[in-house]
C-alpha cells in the first residue's frame, strides 16, 4: 500500500513534534498504522527541525526526498529548505505571507513539477487570538481546509480538542476554526 | 491489548520488560536517552518491581547490570555508541566470562552524525569483543529482537549486543502490547572464582569456550528467520543481489514495494555476527554480483568472502561516511542495477534538481545555539571577558555550543575538558610558558569522567581554571536528574552529592561558587582564580558556576522576569546577537539596530550587563 507522507518543518521550539502528534493521533483514531522520524538532541537546540510522518504501512521511517505528499512549514525559509522532499504534484503549506511566498526563484520549479503552494500568516493569527504558541495547530487547521489526504478537518479538530490542556482548549479551537476558514477561502 | 504511539526507544523499553528484564542501567546520550525513562513509565504503569537506574557513566552502568546477570537475573544496560567506548573494558572482559541470566547491551548508533562526535559502527565493537550482535530495521523489530537477544544470551551464556541506529530510536510507531508481568527470578550468586575472577590461565580457556560458542551461534544465525533470511530458491541465478542490514534493509524493502520490483533478491542480515556463513554462501552462489548496503561501516562487507563479487563501500558504490538516507539508497541501488544491465527502480529524480535550487537560495544557516536565558551563555561571556587570550578546553553537553561564543576551543570526549587542560599546561610549560587555560565542564560530565582527570591534574601540578557549569540537570539529553539533586529516575529519593565535596576531595584548594547571572561578579571571580592559578603558590582553581537550567528548571532559573527593550543608544555593533549570541536579540536591518523578540526572550536580564552602549534597559 502506498503511504501518505507528511514532512513538517520549522525551528526548534515551534512545536513541530506536537504538530506531528496531532496528525499521528488522528491517523491512529482512524485505524491507520503510522511511522515517523523525529529530530532530537543537539540538532533540536535552535536549529532547523524536521519531522517525517508516514500514514499507512511502511517499514522505514524517513521519507525519501521527492516522495513527500505534503510539506507543512512553520517558517518560509524552512519550507524552501525542505522543498526537495515534495513529490511532483505535492502540496506545500507555509506560515507566511501570500504576497511573499513562494519566491520567484522557485516558481518555475514548482510549475514544472505541478507543486502547489498555499501560505497563511498563521503565526500572526494565533498571536492576535492570544496564543502565539498555538501556531502549529493553526497550520494544521489551515492544511485541513483543503480536504487533502486521509485526515479530515473534523477528525483533526477532535484531536486538537482532546490534546489541548483545559486552559487553552477554547482558544485553540477558536484558532483552529479561524485558520480553517482562512484556508477555505483559498480552495 | 493496549495501543501506544511510541518512540523506537519506547518500543525497546517495552521489549525489555516483555522479555522479563529485571535490572536496567544506563547513562543518557542521544539517541539512546529515552529507553530508560520509557522503561520506568511502563514498569510503573504495570506495577513491576524492575530495578532501573541512571548510572554515573556507561562503564558503571554496564558493571551494575552485569553483576545482576551473573546472579541469574535478566539484566540490560543501554547507552549511545560512544558510551560503549567508555564501557569497552567491561564489554570485552564480560564476553569471556559470560553470564547466567540473559544480559543484553543496547548501543545506539548515530549515522550522520546528528548528535555525536563520531559515526562509529557498534557492530565492529561487537566483533572486537566477540559478542553476538543484532541490528534492527524498525522499532517493532527492535522490540522483538530484544526478546531474542535475551534468549540467545541465556542459551549460550554470553552477552548480546543490540545495535539500533538513530532512525530506530527516534522513529515513532504505533505499537500494541499485552499486560506486562514481573519476572521474579531470585538473585543467586554461586562462588566460582575460576570463572568470575579468572586469572590469565583460565582466561585462555574462557576464550576457547567463547570461540566454540561462536560456531554454534553462527549455526543458529544461519536460520534465524525473520532476522536473517533471503528469498532465493535453489537453482535460481541473478545478475545482482542486495545484502542489507539494519535500517537500510527496511528502506530497500520499502523501495522494492513502492516500485513494484520483485526481481531483485535480498539477503537480510539482522544478526550479522557471528557471521551466518552458509546462508550468505547460498546467496552469493546464486548472484553474479552483490551490493552491500549497511550502516555505517563495512562489517558485512568485510565478512563476505568473495571480494570479486562484492560491491559496497570498498568499491566506491556506497558512500564511506554519512547516513544512508532513502534518496541516497535509491540512487546507489539504481547505479548498481544499471551497472548490472538491469532497469533502475526509477528514472525520474526531482530531488537532485530541488537540492541544487535550494542551495542557490542562500537560506539562513541555522546552527544549534544555547537557549535564550541559558546560564551557560552568561558563563562563557564572563570567561571570555575575564581571560580573553586563553585556551578554552571544553567538553560534551549543551555547553559545547559555547563554541558560538568563542569559549570552546577543544572537544574530544567526555572528561577531556580537564585532561586536555592539564595536557596543554604541561606542553607549554615545557617551553617555559605559563599558558592561560580556562577549562569548562558540565556537572553531569564532571561526575561521568571529570574526577580522575582532576585528581591527575592536581597530582601532576598543572595550573588552570576549571569552571564547572552546574545547571542542576543533564540538559542536552532531555533533562535527566542530576546527582547533585539526589533525585532518581523513578522518583525515589537518592543521596545528593555536592560538587564542592568532590572537588575538594580531588585535592583542589581553591574553590569559589558564583551565579553566572551576576555577570560582573563572575568575571571578577574568574580573573581572581586565574591570577591565583598562575601565582607561585597556585594550582588548579575551580569555579562552580551555578544556575538552574532555564528549560528543565524554569521556575528556579527565572525567579525574576526582566522585560527588556533596546533604546536608541544602540549603535548596531552586533555584540549582543553575534558574540553574546542570544537568539532573542535580533538585528532589524531596516532600522539598523537590535530588537528583542518577545516570543523568544526568557526575561533572564543577563543582557542588561553586556551592552557596551548600555542600550539594553528594562521596560519602565
Amino acid at each position: 500500500m502506498k503511504t501518505c507522507n507528511f514532512v513538517l518543518s520549522g525551528l526548534g521550539g515551534q512545536g513541530i513534534l506536537f504538530m506531528t502528534k496531532i496528525l499521528a493521533q488522528t491517523a491512529l483514531n482512524k485505524g491507520y498504522n503510522i511511522l515517523g522520524a523525529e529530530t532530537h538532541g543537539m540538532a533540536q537546540r535552535g536549529g532547523s527541525v524536521v519531522s517525517h510522518l508516514k500514514i499507512g504501512d511502511a517499514g522505514s521511517s524517513l521519507i525519501r526526498a521527492g516522495a513527500g505528499d505534503f510539506l507543512i512549514s512553520m517558517d518560509a525559509a524552512e519550507a524552501y529548505r525542505f522543498l526537495p522532499w515534495v513529490r511532483p504534484g505535492g502540496m506545500v503549506f507555509v506560515n507566511g505571507s501570500n504576497d511573499r511566498f513562494p519566491d520567484e526563484r522557485v516558481t518555475p520549479f514548482l510549475a514544472e513539477h505541478h507543486i502547489t503552494c498555499f501560505a497563511m500568516e498563521a503565526g500572526k493569527t494565533a498571536l492576535e487570538l492570544g496564543a502565539p504558541r498555538s501556531t502549529n495547530l493553526a497550520m494544521v487547521a489551515f492544511f485541513s481546509a483543503f480536504g487533502q489526504g486521509p485526515l479530515e478537518a473534523e477528525a483533526l479538530r477532535t484531536t486538537v480538542e482532546a490534546a489541548s490542556p483545559d486552559s487553552v482548549k477554547q482558544i485553540n479551537l477558536k484558532i483552529f476554526d479561524v485558520c480553517h476558514d482562512e484556508g477555505r477561502k483559498l480552495c | 491489548m493496549k495501543q501506544a504511539f511510541l518512540l523506537g526507544n519506547g518500543a525497546m523499553a517495552l521489549g525489555l520488560l516483555e522479555a522479563g528484564c529485571q535490572v536496567l542501567t544506563s547513562y543518557p546520550g542521544t539517541p539512546s536517552s529515552e529507553i530508560l525513562p520509557e522503561t520506568v513509565r511502563f514498569s510503573k504503569a504495570a506495577d513491576l518491581n524492575t530495578v532501573i537506574e541512571w548510572s554515573v557513566n556507561e562503564k558503571v552502568a554496564f558493571d551494575n547490570a552485569f553483576a545482576a546477570a551473573i546472579s541469574g537475573k535478566r539484566a540490560a544496560c543501554c547507552m549511545k555508541m560512544v558510551g560503549l567506548n567508555v564501557a569497552a573494558d567491561s564489554f570485552m572482559s564480560a564476553a569471556y566470562i559470560g553470564n547466567i541470566g540473559g544480559f543484553v547491551v543496547i548501543s545506539c548508533d548515530d549515522p550522520g552524525p546528528h548528535s555525536s562526535q563520531t559515526e562509529q559502527d557498534s557492530r565492529f565493537m561487537a566483533r572486537i569483543a566477540k559478542v553476538p550482535v543484532l541490528d534492527p530495521a524498525s522499532p517493532q523489530e527492535a522490540r522483538a529482537m530484544i526478546k531474542a537477544a535475551f534468549d540467545i544470551s541465556e542459551e549460550f551464556q554470553v552477552p548480546v549486543l543490540v545495535r539500533p541506529a538513530i532512525r530506530i530510536c527516534h522513529a515513532r510507531q504505533n505499537i500494541s502490547y499485552e499486560e506486562l508481568k514481573s519476572n521474579l527470578t531470585p538473585a543467586v550468586f554461586t562462588r566460582e572464582p575460576t570463572r568470575w575472577a579468572s586469572t590469565p590461565k583460565f582466561r585462555f580457556l574462557q576464550h576457547k569456550a567463547l570461540n566454540e560458542k561462536h560456531v554454534k551461534i553462527a549455526e543458529k544465525f544461519n536460520t534465524l528467520v525473520p532476522y536473517n533470511r533471503h528469498t532465493i530458491q535453489p537453482e535460481q541465478t541473478f545478475a545482482l543481489g542486495i545484502v542489507v542490514g539494519g535500517v537500510p534493509s527496511a528502506v530497500v524493502e520499502d523501495l522494492f514495494a513502492e516500485f513494484n520490483r520483485d526481481d531483485i533478491p535480498m539477503l537480510k542480515l539482522g544478526a550479522p555476527y557471528p557471521f551466518p556463513e552458509n546462508l550468505a554462501n547460498q546467496f552469493m552462489d546464486a548472484c553474479d554480483r552483490v551490493l552491500v548496503i549497511e550502516e555505517t561501516d563495512t562489517v558485512i562487507e568485510y565478512m563476505l568472502r568473495d571480494r570479486h563479487k562484492t560491491w559496497g563501500r570498498l568499491t566506491g558504490h556506497v558512500p564511506m561516511e554519512g547516513e544512508l538516507v532513502p534518496e541516497k539508497i535509491l540512487a546507489l541501488v539504481n547505479q548498481a542495477l544499471s551497472e548490472s544491465g538491469l532497469p533502475p527502480l526509477s528514472t525520474t529524480d526531482t530531488a537532485t534538481q530541488a537540492f541544487a535550487l535550494t542551495a542557490s537560495l542562500d537560506l539562513p544557516i541555522r546552527k544549534p545555539t544555547l537557549c535564550p536565558g541559558c546560564p551557560h551563555r552568561a558563563s562563557f561571556y564572563a570567561i571570555r571577558k575575564a581571560v580573553p587570550k586563553a585556551i578554552y578546553p571544553s567538553d560534551i553537553g549543551c555547553y559545547t555550543l559555547g563554541s558560538n561564543l568563542g569559549g570552546v576551543d577543544t572537544v574530544l570526549d567526555m572528561g577531556a575538558g580537564i585532561t586536555m587542560a592539564s595536557g596543554f599546561w604541561h606542553a607549554f610549560q615545557q617551553d617555559g610558558k605559563a599558558k592561560p587555560i580556562i577549562a569548562t565542564m558540565g556537572d553531569s560530565t564532571f561526575f561521568h569522567s571529570g574526577t580522575t582527570g582532576l585528581i591527575n591534574a592536581v597530582y601532576n601540578d598543572a595550573r588552570f581554571v576549571l569552571v564547572i557549569l552546574d545547571n542542576g540537570i543533564t540538559a542536552m539529553t532531555g533533562m535527566q536528574p542530576a546527582i547533585t539533586q539526589g533525585a532518581r529516575v523513578d522518583g525515589r529519593k537518592g543521596n545528593a552529592i555536592a560538587l564542592e565535596t568532590i572537588v575538594k576531595g580531588c585535592g583542589v584548594d581553591y574553590l569559589q561558587v558564583v551565579d553566572p547571572y551576576d555577570v560582573d561578579h563572575t568575571i571578577a571571580e574568574i580573573k581572581k582564580a586565574h591570577e591565583w592559578a598562575l601565582s607561585p603558590e597556585g594550582g588548579i582553581a575551580v569555579i562552580i558556576s551555578r544556575h538552574p537550567c532555564v528549560i528543565g528548571l524554569r521556575d528556579q532559573a527565572l525567579p525574576q522576569i526582566f522585560e527588556v527593550e533596546i533604546t536608541d543608544e544602540c549603535d548596531d555593533c552586533g555584540l549582543c546577537h553575534l558574540r553574546f549570541e542570544c537568539p532573542a536579540m535580533v538585528r532589524n536591518p531596516d532600522k539598523k539596530k537590535t530588537e528583542i523578540n518577545p516570543v523568544l526572550c526568557s526575561g533572564c536580564g543577563v543582557c542588561l550587563n553586556i551592552c557596551p552602549k548600555n542600550a539594553v534597559q528594562t521596560v519602565s
